[in-house]
């Protein structure tokens, strides 16, 4: 008998800790199947590939969500299965819409799992309007966003009455900034404004219409789907402890393709993220979260996993998931400009503060690009960020209020120079990121 | 008992008249738009400010509830 060998066994190398797939490869599980040449998946493709959708009850597969800890990926990031707790314990029967009208111009993920995944979204929308117990379901989306139009109409055409599907109504809405916005949804299907809407209590509780109004995102619902198809164990660990489950993500500005949408599962640095998408080298500053979001340095995102536990160190969070690239040479201080003049000229209009206080923090904004009586502006921009915050319906002017503050933060070095007058010989290149939405 | 304001800043027009009728709860930002800096306030005394800066308002932007406190048992 021979003796066991006692040399120790080299250790298993470890297992990559996180996987980046796109549009048709294996690995996803929102974006596994066909590639983006086979357009929208049809009924019988995705039935082929995931298998009808399991016939659940309401109560179970609030379980499954509740299990999976899924947050909604609309940018808020709050826990689904508490918003439909909410919705339940209120008085009334409530209303559910899932909300595919993306409007940061820049992010495409809603638009792509619409696009190509049509019947994951109505899967889940069917599932979490089985929760509610909601009469009618309705799929709201940007009338010009034509693409995911025609795959969700294509989608429900094909399901037909298909047993254990709700009532589903298709509702196109004006675009726009802030109609994407959760209670300018609601307001628009319930008054047909699509502006939104202030009140003292959360939709889920009580919408504009006096009843309990689920707004739910279109990369939630196809989540939902996905803990459903795959069990919520497994779809809980492709994410991170502060982030469950995977991600998509949208990837803009100096990449390789710019508009690139890619599902992260498990914990990876922004730099992984990027070097996978063609970017090899820390870049000047990175735009995490949207247009709302802050800016932050190359250098430190380039190490900082992208989940919210990590970001909030960097003063940044999820938002809607948008990595943009700001690269070596290029003026972080026009870029920031020029969005905050799209995100004033997009404000609803409604409340004072924004009417007021957009207009000039977005034109000393402008002024400190140029480099004219930059001093000036910059009193003005630190007058106006401080009255803003917390003044709006909505947090429209919080979001650009963050941008400006972290723009100020991490280009402090360019904001010195631009007020001493330096001539900033990149202030007026073609901007980097795409400033309307009209490309959807 | 106690009573919280809200001002809809969608309806505010920047008038004014609410933060000179409840100082306590409410002020006026730079723009002179009303704004709830201190919401929640105790007494029948808030009730009757927070009535009247409701009634003032000529857009209908201030609201408030009111919460009966719960006899200790």
């Amino acid at each position: 008998m021979t003796a066991p060998v006692l040399a120790p066994d080299l250790p298993a190398p470890p297992p990559p800790p996180y996987a980046l797939a796109r549009l048709g490869d294996v690995g996803g599980l929102l974006l596994a199947g066909p590639d983006a040449e086979a357009g929208p998946e049809s009924w019988v493709d995705h039935v082929a590939r995931l298998g009808a959708p399991p016939s659940l009850t309401g109560g179970e597969i609030l379980a499954a969500i509740r299990a999976s800890g899924l947050q909604g990926r609309g940018g808020g990031g709050f826990p689904l299965w508490r918003k439909l707790e909410t919705a339940l314990a209120a008085p009334g029967s409530p209303a559910l819409v899932v909300n595919c009208s993306e409007s940061e111009p820049a992010s495409r993920k809603d638009w792509t799992v619409c696009s190509y995944r049509p019947h994951a979204v109505l899967d889940g929308a069917a599932a979490i309007g089985r929760v509610l117990s909601a009469p009618e379901v309705v799929i709201h989306l940007h009338g010009d966003s034509l693409e995911p139009r025609a795959a969700l109409r294509h989608a429900l055409h094909e399901r037909g009455d298909l047993p254990g599907d709700p009532a589903w109504r298709l509702s196109y809405g004006p675009g726009g900034y802030v109609s994407g916005e959760a209670s300018a949804v609601a307001r628009y299907l319930h008054e047909g404004v699509a502006l939104p809407l202030f009140s003292s209590a959360p939709l889920a509780r009580r919408g504009p219409s006096g009843y309990p109004t689920v707004v739910s995102n279109a990369e939630t619902a196809a989540h939902v789907a996905a803990v459903l198809g795959a069990g919520a164990d497994r779809w809980h660990a492709a994410g991170t402890a502060s982030c469950p489950g995977p991600q998509l993500l949208t990837l803009c500005g100096a990449v390789a393709t710019p508009g690139t949408v890619v599902e992260l599962a498990g914990s990876a640095t922004i730099g992984d993220i990027l070097r996978d998408a063609g970017v090899d080298e820390p870049p000047q500053a990175v735009l995490v979260g949207g247009y709302a979001g802050s800016w932050i340095s190359g250098s430190v995102a380039w190490h900082l996993p992208m989940e919210p536990a990590s970001l909030s160190y960097a003063g940044a969070s999820r938002g809607c998931g948008l990595i943009g690239v700001l690269p070596h040479g290029a003026c972080g201080i026009a870029e920031t400009a020029r969005m905050v003049d799209y995100l004033a000229g997009e404000s609803a209009g409604q409340c004072g503060p924004c009417v007021h206080g957009l207009p000039v923090l977005a034109g000393a904004m402008r002024a400190l690009a140029r480099g004219a009586r930059s001093r000036r502006a910059l009193r003005q921009i630190r007058r106006t960020a401080i009255a803003l915050p917390g003044s709006g319906a909505c947090s429209h002017p919080d979001g650009v209020v963050r941008l400006v503050a972290s723009a100020l933060e991490v280009f402090a070095e360019d904001v010195t120079r631009h007020r001493r007058g330096t001539l900033c010989r990149t202030a007026h290149r073609a901007p980097l990121f795409p400033l309307e939405a009209g490309a959807r | 008992m106690r009573v919280t304001v809200h001002v809809d800043p969608t309806r505010c027009r920047g008038h004014g008249i609410c933060a000179l009728l409840f100082a306590d709860a409410l002020e006026l930002d730079r723009w002179g738009y009303g704004r709830a800096v201190d919401a929640t306030h105790e007494g029948r005394r808030s009730l009757v400010q927070a009535r009247r800066a409701a009634r003032a308002c000529p857009n209908g932007a201030i609201s408030f509830t009111v919460e009966e406190r719960q006899p200790a048992s």
